[in-house]
């Protein structure tokens, strides 16, 4: 989608603990639902690890195949068009991963996740991140990082939403957070200070109050 | 189990070897429409080695025109219609599966079909062969797989009617599918589908030269009009993309002089068609009077048009309420005849009545026809080989 790659410019560190952190959310044994599951990278470790029934959505042709491979449960379905097909509460966890602020329709989707299932796991990045702010006082343009390589005029990352911005959120669709883990430089953390400018990434349980 | 290398993706080069196909008698059977058809003979080919456990059947489901020579090179030298497929390391695996196929009902390749001689006149059945319905496809299928001595099949798949008949199977004999993966289908054929279908017929019907069947005695199919080869020349537009036509004939001319037109329609007035594309539906149309029985295509496409799951069984919900099977649904972007949105509407259903599904929809630009052509086959081989892996 997003062939043009401009040069990197603001410091900021990959998700790969976050997979960790979603794992240790998630109670063995359960059904989880991953919209923008990838090739089935975090299903797969969810049924070796926790022996979970899991089933993903995806878009994108080659990343489908790959989780068929895998022996992942998949559909290719596009998260914008509803999730009206799963019926309610039919997993015990949603997970968003990386993909909220990619979507055209944030709030439906979210809402949506709270009906299908009674706790939603969602991951972001952090556009509050003091690093990404530096980049848009000093230098004046929109940050480039390397987890979010493309230009701002095409980019998938069509949402910068901060921390503070998606508490904000989930109060106004009226669900709950149960849980909030911050990642900075790889570490998790659930006692951040001043997480909106410290954050690289954001990470909520959330579920229907 | 033995197995051997795996091949990335093949190509139809008969790796599989010299076939046969086989038949297995039966008594008969009582139809949906509650005619009694009988005796009954199924032609079919098997592939690979059934295990000890005979766990790993593999039943494959032709589509309109297809047989049971599925793979492999038959006594005449020809190669399986699904050769590129299935073989040796191919996508399903014959070192590891045990893979069947068979005819179907109404065919005119060996399984009992208008073709057949019908004991009650001792000439061929013709036109008056009973209507059949999908579900009476499959039910000869099941008595097939018994036959065998196969409880429990590992995989159904097919495309087309093959997918079709894949989700017959998975809703009809849920005890006895693991997995179905049906290619390419639709719950429910839609109007637009009949349509095509009834002009299919037509085609035949108007033929002066096609037979009825009580002036009709013995079986040639060269003897046979033009009306089956226009009703294949019909079909193959409708499995075609509009994209595929445009990259594979565009405006090409056989003509090369005069500017590649010929201004005439020929001597007599008897058009050979100037197009490339007319010369390939020509091609198609011509080879397909050949191998193929024109009531065996009344009978097949009035099954096809029949085939609606919902009027059945009340709502697609209702119709999956037992299945209990592993599904996979796959559908290809430029397929215009069974679209996407039709695939997508069993997924619905198997997902609302909590099915096991997975869904693929393939960015191919081959049309209906995408499972069959060999540029297609790369995805799909890993796609089943991948499926029929994670099946338990």
């Amino acid at each position: 989608m997003c062939a043009e790659v401009v040069e990197i410019r603001t410091p900021f560190h990959q998700f790969e603990v976050g997979f960790n952190v979603i794992i240790d959310l998630i109670t063995p044994g359960t059904r989880v639902l991953d919209l923008g599951c990838g090739s089935g990278t975090l299903l797969q470790r969810l049924r070796d690890e926790k022996d979970v029934e899991g089933c993903g959505v995806e878009l994108d042709q080659d990343k489908v195949i790959r989780c068929i491979e895998r022996g992942i449960r998949v559909l290719t379905l596009d998260l914008d068009e509803g999730l009206e097909a799963f019926p309610d509460l039919s997993y015990e966890y949603v997970v968003l991963s990386r993909t909220l602020q990619q979507l055209m329709y944030p709030d439906r989707v979210v809402r949506e996740m709270l009906r299908v299932a009674s706790k939603s796991i969602i991951t972001f990045p952090n556009f509050g991140y003091w690093r990404i702010v530096l980049e848009y006082v000093f230098t004046g343009r929109s940050p480039v990082c390397e987890t979010h390589p493309h230009p701002w005029f095409n980019t998938p990352d069509i949402h910068r939403l901060t921390i503070k911005d998606f508490r904000e959120f989930v109060r106004k669709i009226g669900a709950k957070i149960e849980k909030e883990i911050h990642i900075i430089n790889n570490v998790p953390s659930n006692s951040t200070f001043w997480p909106n400018r410290r954050a690289e990434w954001g990470c909520f349980l959330i579920s229907s109050a | 189990m033995p197995t051997g290398p795996i091949k990335e993706y093949a190509d139809s080069d008969g790796l599989y070897g010299r076939v046969d196909t086989q038949c297995a008698d039966f008594e008969g059977i009582t139809l949906e429409s509650g005619v009694f058809l009988g005796p009954l003979r199924v032609a079919y080919e098997t592939y690979g080695t059934l295990s000890p456990e005979r766990d790993n059947a593999v039943l494959i489901l032709h589509a309109l025109s297809g047989d049971a020579h599925v793979a492999g090179i038959d006594p005449n030298g020809k190669l399986g219609w699904w050769d590129a497929m299935i073989g040796p390391g191919k996508g399903i695996d014959t070192n590891k599966y045990f893979v069947i196929c068979s005819n179907c009902l109404g065919g005119c390749k060996g399984t009992t079909g208008p073709p057949s001689v019908n004991p009650a006149t001792g000439k061929p059945y013709g036109r008056s062969f009973p209507l059949i319905t999908m579900g009476d496809m499959v039910d000869v299928q099941a008595m097939l797989v018994r036959h065998l001595g196969i409880e429990k099949l590992h995989n159904v798949v097919g495309g087309s009617m093959g997918g079709m008949q894949a989700l017959e199977w998975a809703l009809r004999y849920p005890e006895a599918v693991r997995s179905a993966v049906v290619i390419a289908a639709t719950a429910r054929l839609s109007p637009q589908g009949i349509a095509f279908n009834w002009v299919g017929r037509n085609a035949i019907y108007c033929d002066p030269a096609s037979a009825t069947a009580d002036e009709k005695h013995s079986h040639v199919y060269q003897k046979m009009g033009r009306g089956l080869a226009v009703a294949r020349m019909i079909g193959h537009i409708t499995y075609l993309s509009e994209e595929t036509m445009e990259a594979k004939f565009g405006r090409q001319r056989k003509l090369k002089d005069m500017n590649g037109i010929s201004y005439s329609l020929g001597e007599n007035g008897e058009e050979a068609g100037e197009f490339e594309v007319e010369s390939y539906l020509e091609h198609q149309g011509s080879s397909f009077m050949r191998r193929f029985d024109e009531d065996s295509y009344v009978i097949i496409t009035k099954a096809i048009d029949y085939y609606d799951l919902e009027w059945t069984y009340g709502s697609l919900a209702n119709a999956f309420q037992n299945i209990s099977a592993k599904m996979l649904i796959m559908s290809f972007s430029s397929d215009w005849l069974y679209p996407t949105v039709m695939s997508l509407a069993i997924v619905r259903a198997l997902m609302a009545t909590k099915k096991d599904v997975s869904f693929v929809e393939l960015d191919l630009p081959y049309g209906h026809d995408s499972f069959l052509v060999n540029a297609g086959i790369p995805s799909v081989t890993r796609i089943l080989r991948g499926f029929l892996n994670g099946v338990r």
